[in-house]
């Protein structure tokens, strides 16, 4: 299998760690955007795609890390190599605290508080201005390796690209775990996975909490990618970008995540001159995927290619072969 | 006093602009048993297309307004084709996505063709901007005319329900879907209708309160914010929960901002979505079995 998804993955990252060597600095700010959205989608992805939860606060996530990483070193004066995983801890508590509404809400009421939440997140970062600067957003203090002699934006980027691949493999042992099938078993049934012994605050709070990580992890590097911080890099714009980076890539499939971030950023950096374009673009990506390939272009990766088949991955596109809802393969069920 | 009474007054006038933004996300709900996400889009688009008619195209105020309204009914079946028909029976992440794509191409729309003129296009009220006095009360003439015209509007629509062929048809399937199609109504067929009566609403309020506010791209969200919080206040499927919530959203809201301050507004329909789903989970007037949630 030359073109299984660890080869090319492999390949992948082997091009993006020479990257450095011979990008201008335009390219290698996208590949940094390109990391930070694989962490977003890789995140959103084991809530949404896995555990099934229809959350609407991630771009409150991505905004909460990065005001977190920032705010911590401008008022406190912490360096950023403590501010930054302190902030994604921020992230992650705040988005496991999102669970408790998810214990008594599912699908469409579930989105919707989970919309007004993530409008909440937003007026706090406008009102709040004694500590968050209001609209104008603030500068953070500017990243130096100092000892190291590397520029801050290849450090960045190797600290990003590190971050992905610890990460992803972190997120593929998840969701191959009995953590991930407990989230799928949530996803295709609360009531049987509950009579399964499945208890739901716990693995509803656990996927919130990561994908809340996830998140505040990439909201640290965008803040220190950006240099700057405002209320409306995290406002209901970056949500859809959110959201259609895993229609795009494939819900349920974290290697899907990877490509749909990719795709997605290019997509955002060929329309930058208009926003009202990128709106249409990503309104339009949303509805044809979910229209014509629902599944995302995974599904056509491991129609075609050898070595791309995941477990407990979503249904869609390809009914022929997957199982019927809420009866997974055996061979995935038994340890 | 004074203050009170303007309040009570712009409160009452958002409210009911939020009780038409309401009863179209219920009927749609109560028919179809999802959320439209676009609605908020359909509002501020249409608002648009009442604008582009009236101002820039001089055609007088009760023609746009009807212009605008069968746009907005015809954007409503034209999203019931793409984003809710074809994917019905799937699963509901995806309803809900669609819906969303919809909302967002309308708003990318919208920021293409009228957002670069100006991005705050004022529409001219239709009577004077003098506030006159009622009583002890203070009241701006156009306020009065967007009350009358969403009364107008319930009244409407309320005779639809109660009288029309097509009115009971819709009430039959919301009732039971299956048994209507067993009786011989085409479910499909009132879905479409459903979609495209909810965003006629929204384009009615649309055009309404144009005069009394800023059109904007970015304007939908928050309506459709408020709205949602309004018929989640009076239970989603209760017509008469709806207006009542959209009341109650509007008056609460600006008493906050009066007396508070402005920006507890934007905060109003945040409280009122997490109070009322996790507490109360079936509305203010329902006393009924308990809903799924």
């Amino acid at each position: 299998m030359p073109f299984g998804r660890r080869n090319v993955f492999l390949a992948l990252l082997a091009i993006g760690a020479i990257i450095p060597a011979f990008a201008n600095g335009y390219q290698l700010f996208v590949g940094n955007l390109v990391t930070i959205y694989i962490l977003l989608a890789i995140g959103l992805n084991i809530l949404v795609g896995y555990a099934g939860q229809l959350a609407f606060a991630n771009a409150a996530m991505f905004g909460i890390g990065a005001y977190a990483t920032g705010l911590l070193q401008v008022h406190l004066g912490w360096p950023f190599w403590i501010a930054f995983p302190s902030g994604g801890l921020v992230a992650a508590a705040v988005g496991t605290l999102l669970a408790l509404p998810a214990l008594r809400m599912s699908g469409l009421y579930l989105a919707l508080s989970t919309l007004a939440f993530a409008q909440a997140t937003q007026w706090v970062f406008l009102h709040w201005e004694r500590v968050t600067f209001g609209a104008g957003g603030f500068k953070t203090p500017q990243l130096s390796f100092a000892p190291l002699p590397i520029s801050k934006p290849i450090g960045l980027y190797y600290v990003s690209l590190g971050l992905v691949v610890l990460l992803y493999v972190f997120a593929r042992h998840v969701v191959t775990s009995r953590t991930g099938r407990a989230f799928v078993a949530v996803r295709d049934g609360e009531i049987a996975a509950e009579s399964l012994g499945i208890d739901l605050l716990r693995y509803k709070a656990l996927a919130f909490g990561i994908s809340g990580f996830y998140a505040g992890i990439a909201g640290g590097l965008y803040s220190a990618l950006l240099n700057f911080v405002a209320p409306e890099g995290y406002d209901l714009f970056q949500m859809i970008i959110h959201k259609a980076t895993i229609v795009v890539g494939g819900m349920g499939s974290i290697a899907g995540s990877v490509i749909g971030a990719a795709i997605i950023i290019l997509v955002l950096e060929l329309l930058r001159e208009v926003k009202g374009l990128q709106e249409i673009a990503f309104g339009a990506l949303l509805v044809g995927f979910v229209l014509f390939m629902r599944g995302g272009l995974i599904t056509v990766l491991r129609r075609y290619l050898r070595g791309w088949e995941e477990p407990l991955r979503i249904k869609g596109g390809e009914s022929t072969e997957t199982p019927p809802r809420a009866a997974p393969q055996p061979s995935v069920v038994d340890k | 006093m004074l203050l009170f009474s303007y309040l009570l007054m712009s409160g009452i006038t958002t409210g009911a602009l939020y009780a038409l933004v309401a009863l179209g996300i219920v009927v749609v709900n109560k028919a179809t048993g999802v959320i439209n996400f676009a609605q908020g889009e359909f509002f501020m688009f249409t608002g648009f297309v009442g604008w582009m008619l009236h101002v820039q195209f001089g055609m007088n105020y009760p023609l746009s307004f009807l212009l605008a309204v069968t746009v907005g009914f015809l954007l409503g079946t034209l999203t019931d084709r793409i984003a809710f028909r074809p994917i019905a029976k799937t699963d509901i992440v995806s309803l809900v996505l669609a819906t969303v794509g919809i909302g967002f191409i309308l708003k990318g729309l919208a920021r293409v063709i009228w957002g670069g003129k100006a991005d705050y296009l004022s529409f001219p009220p239709i009577t004077s901007p003098e506030p006159i006095m009622v009583g002890s009360l203070m009241v701006i003439p156009q306020q009065l005319a967007v009350l009358a015209g969403t009364i107008i509007i319930m009244l409407i629509f309320a005779a639809f329900f109660r009288l029309t062929r097509a009115g009971k048809m819709m009430q039959a399937t919301a009732d039971n879907s299956r048994a209507a199609l067993l009786v011989g109504i085409r479910t499909d067929r009132i879905y479409t209708l459903a979609f495209g009566t909810g965003a006629a609403i929204a384009a009615a309020a649309a055009v309404l309160t144009a005069p009394l506010t800023l059109l904007y791209p970015d304007i939908g969200f928050a309506f459709f914010l408020k709205g949602f919080a309004a018929a989640v206040l009076g239970g989603l499927t209760s017509l008469p929960g709806a207006v009542l919530g959209g009341l109650i959203v509007g008056i609460a809201e600006s008493l906050a901002g009066g007396y508070i301050h402005s920006s507890v507004m934007e905060l109003s329909p945040f409280l009122v979505i997490m109070i009322v789903l996790v507490l109360r989970p079936t509305g203010l007037l329902s006393f009924r079995k308990a809903r799924r949630v």
